[in-house]
């Protein structure tokens, strides 16, 4: 859910832009997070975890906790509240542990 | 509180296993960490580092002050390897890469 | 890379310390791993008073705003976006900006790298929608998004009032207010009246957080029996703690303090650590607030510049004296107290009075 016009800050962002979530397109506004870019859509569960596969989605949104990894442009274990969301990017949720090698090989 | 509950959430590892690792002797964070991999995980125990030391404290009776802190290491983000490795010359790290990788060479 | 001074963090301690520092003419590198300069200051749209050199009541956003403008002013090598990966044997920082991995050397460095919210764990707490009181601000003021609907917030320190005003002001409707502790932590007074109707739930913890995928459901434990809330999200807010990391890998011992948020990096009155190559400031050296952050940044800055002979004792004395005594104005005396606590184990005595210290040094001592 987008804050059209914040009551203290008003409005920060102009300009609408498209993104991919697992292959679904959403908007989100130039300047956001993808963690907010897809928040914003009402999606809260970005991937699952690494041993019992249960939901996670933003926590800290700071960097720190890596509960928010999501796979962008098909580079794993990226994280979504530190990267900002672009034009035509394609994010896919957090399954799984990575193969090893991935994006390097 | 249920004892099956999260405490390390990136290794998933409960108040249950935390408390066994108590019983069979540990006494320190590190301790925890190594029986049971607790603080092992992608944020390297920066969620979980206070909720495992107040569980010490409950288990041995301490005060908090007396719990210490994890072994915090390098790197202190998660860090891809190539970032790593970069190739830039004033890296140590990719330096410490080359030399293996040459001597890796040799023994071929 | 070279410098003279390298700052970590760029929040409002690292950027007043920066802002020192290169109007003496150092050479400042300032590097943050967040996409823009100001730290957790970027979403405070809360008015902020105490200020130094008695600046009047503003909003943390347009202080940020302000302090950003001068640096993008200033002389200052800002790299945003560029983590400290950790420290080499010789004593430089590695940094990442993501690609690549890179080393500074720095003649001093001032690790200004903030605090970090405390979690609280109740089953269900790693479901998507339970995030930190900080996360929903950042979501709200920066990101303009709301975290859901509807909240159940856990904790009643200050900083959880702030928030649920600014969740309020937004649309978000409060459930409940849920405190462990037998009466509601915030001493601030004024907040509470303006938070009107809202349920606060002393002596209650979460007993449940459920939901498919993510949060719908909150079971909360009261002294009257178990309560069950629809709610979409959950606030967490149980204090901060000063973030540690980046000073272990710099070899900084560290003391315990209680208020100051548990374990902290020890220093002394120049708010140089065990490492003497390097200083602390901000919320790193003790959790306080906006006004001490700031000077705390300042005396780092002012203590570098004397040690590498950019100010004459002299003048360091008089600037430190100055910030000094105005920390102690403004900053809440059972804080101060502490943080005079760790500068006398510093100097191995039982008690340090930044009034007495500086004026006795200046009893002849001083020259330059």
């Amino acid at each position: 859910m987008q804050i059209k016009k914040h009551p203290i800050l008003g409005e920060k962002f102009t300009e609408e832009i498209t993104f991919y979530f697992n292959e679904k397109p959403l908007k989100a506004m130039k300047g956001q997070t993808v963690a907010a870019a897809l928040m914003r859509n009402g999606i809260r569960k970005f991937g699952v975890s690494r041993k019992l596969f249960k939901a996670r989605g933003l926590y800290c949104a700071n960097g720190r906790c890596t509960s928010c990894y999501v796979t962008i442009n098909g580079l794993d274990h990226v994280l979504s509240c530190s990267t900002l969301v672009e034009d035509g990017m394609n994010v896919h949720s957090n399954e799984s542990d990575p193969d090893v090698g991935g994006i390097y090989n | 509180m249920d004892k099956s509950t999260i405490v390390c959430r990136c290794e998933e590892i409960n108040i249950d296993e935390i408390e066994n690792a108590l019983k069979n002797g540990a006494q320190t964070f590190d301790d925890i960490k190594r029986l049971t991999r607790t603080g092992m995980g992608s944020c390297q125990s920066k969620v979980c580092l206070h909720p495992v030391r107040e569980i010490i404290a409950d288990y041995h009776n301490k005060d908090l002050q007396d719990v210490g802190i994890s072994r915090m290491r390098i790197p202190l983000k998660p860090i891809r390897m190539g970032t790593l490795a970069t190739e830039s010359k004033d890296s140590n790290v990719a330096s410490v890469f080359g030399e293996s990788v040459e001597e890796g060479d040799e023994n071929r | 890379m070279k410098t003279d001074l390298l700052i970590i963090g760029a929040g409002p301690a690292g950027i007043n310390a920066a802002l020192t520092a290169d109007a003496a003419g150092a050479e400042v590198i300032l590097v943050d791993e967040s996409l823009q300069p100001g730290g957790q200051l970027r979403q405070q749209t809360q008015l902020f008073s105490n200020l130094p050199k008695n600046k009047k009541k503003t909003r943390g956003t347009s202080l940020n705003n302000h302090l950003v403008e001068s640096l993008n002013a200033s002389n200052v090598k800002v790299l945003s976006n560029h983590a400290m990966v950790g420290s080499y044997l010789n004593g430089n920082i590695g940094v990442t900006d993501g690609f690549k991995t890179f080393e500074i050397h720095a003649k001093k460095y001032i690790l200004a790298t903030g605090a970090q919210e405390e979690g609280k764990i109740f089953p269900g707490w790693t479901l998507p929608g339970v995030m930190t009181a900080g996360a929903a601000q950042i979501l709200i003021n920066r990101e303009l998004v709301l975290p859901g609907k509807n909240a159940v917030i856990v904790g009643s320190n200050d900083f959880a009032f702030e928030v649920i005003k600014q969740l309020r002001i937004c649309g978000v409707s409060i459930k409940a207010v849920v405190e462990d502790k037998d009466q509601l932590q915030s001493e601030k007074q004024d907040l509470l009246s303006d938070l009107g109707n809202i349920t606060f739930l002393t002596n209650s913890t979460i007993e449940l957080a459920s939901g498919s995928g993510e949060v719908e459901h909150v079971s909360i434990r009261t002294p009257s029996g178990i309560k069950e809330l629809e709610a979409d999200f959950i606030c967490i807010s149980n204090g901060f703690t000063p973030i540690l990391e980046p000073f272990e890998v710099m070899n900084c011992k560290f003391t315990y303090k209680e208020i100051l948020g548990g374990w902290l990096p020890a220093y002394n009155m120049n708010f140089q650590t065990t490492n003497s190559n390097c200083y602390l400031a901000g919320s790193a050296a003790g959790i306080t607030t906006l006004g001490p952050i700031l000077l705390t940044g300042e005396i780092a800055a002012w203590s570098v510049l004397e040690e590498l002979e950019f100010i004459s004792p002299r003048e360091a004395h008089n600037q430190k004296k100055e910030c000094w005594e105005e920390l102690m104005t403004l900053e809440n005396n059972n804080v101060f107290q502490k943080r005079t606590e760790i500068i006398a184990d510093s100097l191995l005595q039982d008690n340090w009075n930044p009034k007495s210290y500086f004026t006795e040094l200046q009893g002849g001592q001083i020259h330059g």
